[in-house]
């Protein structure tokens, strides 16, 4: 408890201090409670997220950094390995392959490179996932915009 | 032996060797009366000494012992040598050679009030601490304090290199840690990343998720997934592969000299076998040969067998 509260601590600190660095990510953490987490990250260029800026929940378990933080979409995104109605994002450093040498902040990054490498073999969306194996990449890339669009651009008017 | 001195308690009546004392015990005998003290050089109680200041030794008498090698054995043994040389020794005046002099211990710690006008010898200044502590004729002496000294210097460069060196997975600089527990890095064998001891630990011991592999994840560098097999711990971490070298060959050799408690002398039984760390010696004090059995296996590879024990198949059996 004393251990992951200091490391998160420490990581606040960082956060603080990089805060120019990283201009894709920016990490808040809850103001009464130090194991919640919330985090504005800006779509990578060049996919069909590009331009919409997606929401994560972080909760951080008590035994963390030996446990990994519990990810998961706010903002409605399409994308083979992000669960379309609950946000839950299947990626291997959060589950089996996860290390303490991560931070919140390089998590952050890790899911940035998903969004823009998507693993269609595993998906947890099976539709995203489909277009994508059968090679419909423009039909993918229309429907992420689509959504990027609906859900991750600030309303205009 | 008519002219051994007069042993001093017996004088005074009250020598606790009596018969095999080294010194004699016939008042007839001469009494060693020259102060120690003001031949070395300086008698604290100047003018009200009882015994005798005089830079030379009575003819008759012995030198007095040499301030380091005090012990009978070695008098009784100049003794004998002062007998051989008596005759031609007589009438020459004796002198200590300089390596029995003890050198000033205010300047090897550092700083002489005195200076310049201290009744003791002075050591040479030593480059490395600072400290004017080489006897300047004890060789061998002053060659163990330069090698012991570079070893220090050596320790207080590598600790202070290492101080900035953070742990990446609590985040703090390992050398400030709040209990010297903490203060030690875990090194692994296979690559150069720097944890706290505790924090490698924990991770390495920690529960492992389904669907992970130990290999590839807990046992791996977090940083840099090598796999290593085993943890060192060390107050100092390394600039040089040399140096990681002799750290983990110090931690091996001192867990070679401990005994196995799974071994338990000869009465247990170390899943480790061969490989273990610890020593595998029987109670009587001589060590388990290892002897491993290899056998072919179904795809013509060779392959060690484990040791069997009757009782792993006895406590399969299910009696009705």
């Amino acid at each position: 408890m004393q251990q992951s509260r200091a490391r998160l601590f420490k990581e606040y600190k960082e956060v603080q201090r990089e805060k120019v660095a990283d201009p894709d990510i920016q990490l808040v953490c809850d103001d009464t409670n130090i194991f919640k987490w919330t985090a504005l990250i800006k779509g990578p260029s060049e996919t069909p997220y590009e331009g919409g800026v997606f929401q994560l929940a972080f909760a951080v378990p008590e035994p963390y950094p030996l446990q990994p933080p519990q990810v998961r979409f706010l903002t409605k995104i399409f994308h083979p390995n992000v669960h379309f109605k609950t946000g839950e994002i299947c990626l291997d450093i959060l589950k089996n392959a996860w290390s303490p040498a991560w931070t919140l902040q390089s998590v952050c990054r890790a899911i940035i490179a998903l969004m823009a490498h998507p693993e269609p073999d595993s998906p947890l969306n099976c539709d995203s996932g489909n277009l994508l194996r059968s090679g419909d990449v423009r039909g993918f890339n229309s429907m992420a915009s689509m959504y990027t669009r609906l859900a991750a651009m600030p309303k205009k008017g | 032996m008519s002219d051994r001195i007069l042993c001093k308690f017996f004088v005074h009546g009250s020598c606790l060797k009596g018969e095999i004392c080294e010194y004699s015990h016939d008042s007839k005998n001469p009494v060693n009366n020259v102060c120690t003290f003001y031949q070395k050089g300086i008698c604290l109680y100047g003018s009200r000494c009882r015994y005798h200041h005089v830079t030379t030794t009575p003819a008759s008498n012995l030198p007095p012992s040499p301030p380091l090698t005090s012990d009978s054995e070695s008098e009784s043994t100049n003794l004998q040598q002062q007998d051989n040389n008596d005759i031609e020794k007589s009438s020459n005046v004796y002198c200590i050679h300089p390596r029995e002099y003890p050198i000033c211990s205010f300047a090897a710690a550092g700083d002489c009030p005195r200076g310049n006008h201290c009744p003791h010898m002075h050591g040479d200044l030593c480059t490395t601490c600072g400290k004017k502590c080489l006897h300047p004729f004890r060789p061998e002496e002053r060659e163990e304090h330069t090698k012991e000294c570079e070893k220090k210097q050596k320790h207080i460069e590598a600790l202070k290199q290492s101080q900035d060196i953070e742990c990446s997975v609590c985040l703090d600089r390992i050398l400030s840690k709040p209990t010297p527990g903490e203060r030690k890095f875990g090194l692994l064998t296979e690559c150069d990343h720097p944890f706290c001891i505790q924090c490698i630990r924990n991770w390495r011991s920690s529960a492992p998720v389904s669907g992970m592999d130990v290999n590839s994840t807990l046992r791996a560098c977090p940083i840099c997934r090598k796999l290593s097999y085993f943890v060192v711990p060390s107050v100092v971490w390394y600039s040089s592969p040399d140096e990681k070298k002799e750290i983990i060959d110090i931690y091996k050799a001192k867990l070679r000299s401990i005994d196995c408690k799974h071994f338990n002398f000869g009465n247990g039984n170390c899943p480790f076998g061969a490989s273990c760390f610890y020593k595998h010696a029987y109670s009587d004090g001589h060590l388990e040969e290892v002897v491993l059995r290899h056998l072919g296996s179904q795809e013509g590879e060779t392959v060690i067998a484990d040791n069997l024990r009757l009782s792993e198949f006895l406590g399969g059996l299910q009696i009705f």
